[in-house]
């Protein structure tokens, strides 16, 4: 994997030549360096605390919250599921990527307990103090997953929420679920769309929950892993990812409603759709590369044509985003942040507090280690679709190679827009 | 009682000048603001004896000084001084404890800023004319080597054009009351016993003519202003703020005590053109301040559109009028000291003025929020927004006025309207858009650095919904001086003027 391969070329002449040099010696679209590390470990277990968060309530609204009208208190985890066994921790795990336990990590426990006030109250209070997970940013990756679903042409998996067989699924679980409530079976006899279009939904929850169910854990061990001193470089970690997104390729997507003791197989295992494909790589191109606008950036006023108007040229995901105005109004990137600063390990604070306004704009600081981060994820995606679809970085054919090249080429030609971000991580002046 | 306030930053001056032994900055800082609170103390003390009720001279002082001259030391306040005095030692606090850790050569700064504080005061509380002279031109050295030493890059023609220009209204001002004085037959100087009843209305409006220019240059008129935007714009933020906040109301000040209050014939007579004067300073400054492209100057050009309110005010002569005129002159200091402070902050932390370099300071996190806020309650302020204090001021001015110059307040007021659009133009460029990622490591304001803007925030705020706490001290005074004015009957005038035509 570490062999350097640059010499069988003639050098490219793309923009980023240097960074496809790099890919192609194994490397990642994040320069090797040990404080590109320290920040993106770092903010790896920052992030995979609130993630196992999302992950857990992503579910539980999928498959117990279902279709309640009102649901108020959707983001109140019960204990079920905060002692959920994650599939890929533990001792009982399917594929055991943390060495940790499978249950509900205790830092967020913690904070679900006492809450930035850090006082015991009961956890209504700490909801309308906004002393909580921002669940509404996950809701908004899975809208985002929903909307650029149809639009992305990859994975059966939107293609089957059409389906007949889903349609007839969903009726019955939205029966089910109404059973003895004649108001909104009378509704569902005139709208049967609406009701149809929200499970479709709650299938987007359920997919993005256990997308997250594997990235937690991963996120877990890889920080436990540079704790212990097994992780030294950035490419390091990349193929940790890289090789993580391998092992678990093949894994179900599947959504299950839960409803008076019964399990309704609204989209069934049977169905065969897998982790990589229905959920982690539309995952990445709805989120990293598009999701929508922010309100605070750009104007939706139609004759302005400042949105694009096909899907597929949006370019407003994490990897585009500009971090500066984190905290204002607009913004919704900011929530994840917020998340994101109650669970950073104390070497990172220490981190941002040497550099810009310490510890007062760490909310911006730490959201553009995010999004280094995020370019190192998204160069493990690369990586993994070279692996699957093309050769190996020492491959001796040299045909074989220049096919490697014109596919990192066509992947990076998405950051030649200016908004892209790929340019300023390359800078350590960039915080 | 007065002494002690004209005598308080004099001690302070020579404290800090010839304290023992080095010290650093922030010593001689805090010294400086222990006496210039002491000022303060000083100034309310005055205050709980100020007698509301009476129109007249009180807590007086008189000492004679040097007969032969008919120079005496006589002191005393009345409703139109007592706001200023309360206005300057205010300020002057302002102005020493802003960022004053940092400031070079504390030994003379302070020293300095001290001797204007005591000319200010002089000048505010004389009741001789020559005394007033001689206060007047006290402050004139110190500024000089305020903005001279620690100004801005052009700060050596800024400051020499202020001297000039400064020197030149101490001249006529001086020649305005010698003339006054030995016209008149009058054996001193003191402002009682002195009337102009006797002189013929040619030499009156001589001499007003003489006192309008000098006291034109410093408050500034329109065809006198030019050495103003370069000494605000040069001058350090403090200095900035004693010269706008202050210092030009010792020109309104001038004028309204020794114009209006001596001559009320002539000034009846020059009142239809001193309020077109007022008028084109007010539409000039507003004019000037939308072409600008550096924040601070924009701010300077506000000062000479405000300042021509004043004029309007004191032209039009009425009671509400007078009374709008001596609210403009605080409520214009206090802005003028706010958006000075505020620009003072923008220009440390970012390192420009200049407005299509500034943006996106309001990000909370990587910009100036708090900052940001203040400039816009500042510009609110300025462009006459009801709830603060500029709305007060100006409506009175309006009110008062229109009676008397129903074209030239409609004019003002239609500049009312330009003043929103220029601050609009500051704050639209200054305060949103967004930043550059590329500049935006801006340092943080400390909030020590804060102080003062909020201080001066709550003062704009708390006047502007309790107006009677700054007008009940001068109502009495401004009545009685309105009374002494003449109806300004154009036909009677023209035939008076007949009279003395050659």
């Amino acid at each position: 994997m570490t062999t350097a391969t640059s010499t069988q070329l003639p050098p490219s002449t793309h923009e980023f030549a240097d960074i496809i040099h790099r890919l192609e010696a194994g490397g990642s679209m994040l320069p090797d360096n040990p404080e590109n590390l320290k920040q993106i470990i770092g903010i790896y277990k920052a992030y995979a605390v609130p993630m196992d968060f999302y992950w857990r309530d992503l579910l539980y609204i999928a498959q117990e919250v279902f279709l309640e009208p009102l649901d108020f208190f959707k983001y109140f985890l019960p204990k079920e599921y905060l002692e959920l066994h994650n599939h890929y921790a533990g001792d009982d795990a399917d594929l055991r990527i943390w060495r940790g336990e499978a249950t509900v990590h205790p830092e967020l426990l913690a904070f679900m307990e006492k809450g930035e006030l850090n006082q015991k109250i009961p956890r209504l209070f700490h909801h309308l103090f906004h002393d909580r997970i921002n669940m509404e940013f996950a809701e908004a990756c899975m809208r985002s997953m929903l909307w650029h679903g149809r639009d992305m042409g990859w994975g059966k998996f939107d293609a089957y929420l059409d389906s007949d067989e889903y349609k007839a699924n969903a009726d019955a679980a939205i029966k089910a679920y109404f059973q003895g409530n004649p108001a909104m079976l009378g509704l569902y006899k005139l709208f049967p769309e609406m009701f149809l279009e929200q499970v479709r939904q709650l299938s987007y929850y359920s997919n993005l929950g256990l997308f997250w169910e594997v990235m937690a854990p991963v996120f877990f061990e890889m920080s436990d892993l540079y704790d212990e001193g097994n992780l030294t470089t950035v490419p390091e970690a990349m193929n940790f990812l890289v090789n993580g997104i391998f092992a678990i390729a093949g894994r179900p997507i599947y959504h299950h409603a839960h409803i008076r003791g019964k399990v309704y197989e609204i989209i069934p295992k049977s169905k065969g759709f897998t982790w990589l494909y229905e959920a982690a790589l539309p995952y990445v191109e709805a989120v990293f590369y598009r999701t929508a606008p922010f309100r605070g950036t750009k104007s939706y006023n139609a004759q302005a044509k400042q949105v694009p108007d096909e899907q597929k040229d949006f370019h407003y995901g994490i990897l585009y985003a500009d971090v500066f105005p984190v905290g204002t109004a607009g913004i919704p990137p900011t929530l994840l942040m917020q998340d994101m600063l109650h669970f950073l390990p104390p070497y990172l604070v220490d981190y941002y507090r040497q550099y810009c306004r310490g510890e007062d704009d760490m909310l911006i600081q730490l959201g553009i280690t995010f999004q280094r981060s995020m370019y190192c994820v998204t160069s493990a995606v690369i990586q993994a679709l070279r692996t699957a679809l093309l050769y190996p970085l020492d491959d001796p054919n040299p045909k074989h190679l220049m096919a490697n090249r014109r596919f990192f080429e066509s992947q990076l030609d998405r950051f030649k827009r200016p908004e892209a971000r790929l340019r300023d991580i390359q800078s350590q002046d960039y915080r | 009682m007065l002494s002690l306030l004209i005598g308080l930053p004099l001690v302070g001056a020579a404290l800090i000048g010839f304290w023992p032994s080095k010290g650093s900055p922030t010593l001689f800082r805090n010294i400086a603001l222990v006496v210039a609170l002491g000022i303060l103390a000083w100034t309310v003390a005055i205050a709980t004896q100020f007698d509301l009720a009476s129109p007249g001279m009180q807590l007086p002082e008189n000492l004679p000084w040097i007969p032969q001259l008919g120079l005496s030391y006589k002191l005393g306040i009345d409703g139109l001084s007592f706001p200023l005095l309360a206005l300057s030692a205010f300020l002057n606090c302002i102005a020493i404890y802003g960022r004053g850790e940092t400031v070079e050569r504390p030994r003379l700064y302070y020293p300095l800023i001290f001797l204007v504080n005591a000319g200010l005061t002089g000048a505010f509380v004389a009741q001789n004319l020559l005394l007033f002279v001689l206060f007047y031109e006290l402050e004139l050295i110190p500024l000089y080597l305020l903005i001279g030493i620690w100004g801005g890059q052009k700060r050596g023609y800024a400051a020499m054009k202020f001297l000039i220009y400064t020197a030149l209204s101490g001249i006529l001002i001086l020649a305005g009351f010698l003339g006054i004085a030995w016209l008149s037959g009058s054996s001193s100087f003191d402002i009682g016993s002195i009337s102009t009843k006797n002189l013929s209305l040619t030499t009156q409006l001589i001499l007003l003519g003489t006192l309008l220019v000098g006291f034109g240059i410093k408050i500034p008129l329109v065809p006198l202003h030019t050495w103003l935007p370069d000494a605000y714009v040069e001058a350090s933020p403090a200095v900035a703020i004693l010269l706008g906040g202050i210092l030009s109301k010792l020109g309104a000040y001038g004028l309204i005590r020794f114009g209006l209050q001596l001559f009320p014939e002539a000034w009846a007579v020059l009142a239809p053109g001193l309020a077109i004067i007022g008028v084109v300073s007010v539409m000039y400054g507003a004019f000037s301040a939308i072409a600008q492209k550096d924040i601070k100057r924009m701010v300077a050009y506000s000062s000479i559109g405000h300042m021509g309110y004043i004029l309007v005010a004191a032209a039009a002569g009425t009671p509400l009028s007078l009374l709008g005129a001596v609210a403009q002159m605080v409520s214009h200091g206090l802005i003028l000291a706010f958006l000075f402070y505020i620009v003072g902050i923008i220009e440390q932390k970012i390192g420009t003025r200049e407005l299509d370099d500034l943006n996106g300071l309001m990000n909370p996190n990587r910009g100036l929020p708090l900052t940001s806020a203040f400039l816009i309650v500042g510009g609110m302020a300025s462009a006459g927004i009801p709830g603060l204090v500029g709305f007060i001021a100006e409506f009175m001015v309006f009110q008062g006025s229109f009676s008397v110059f129903p074209v030239q307040t409609l004019l003002c007021i239609i500049a009312s309207g330009l003043t929103a659009v220029y601050f609009a133009i500051l704050i639209n460029r200054t305060c949103f858009g967004k930043l550059d990622n590329q500049l935006a490591y801006y340092p943080k304001v400390l909030a020590v650095e804060r102080v003062p803007a909020l201080v001066l925030a709550v003062t704009i705020f708390i006047l502007g919904i309790q107006p009677s706490w700054l007008l009940r001290w001068s109502e009495p005074t401004t009545t009685a001086m309105v009374s002494n004015i003449p109806p300004s009957n154009l036909g009677q005038i023209a035939q008076d003027l007949n009279k003395f035509a050659p």
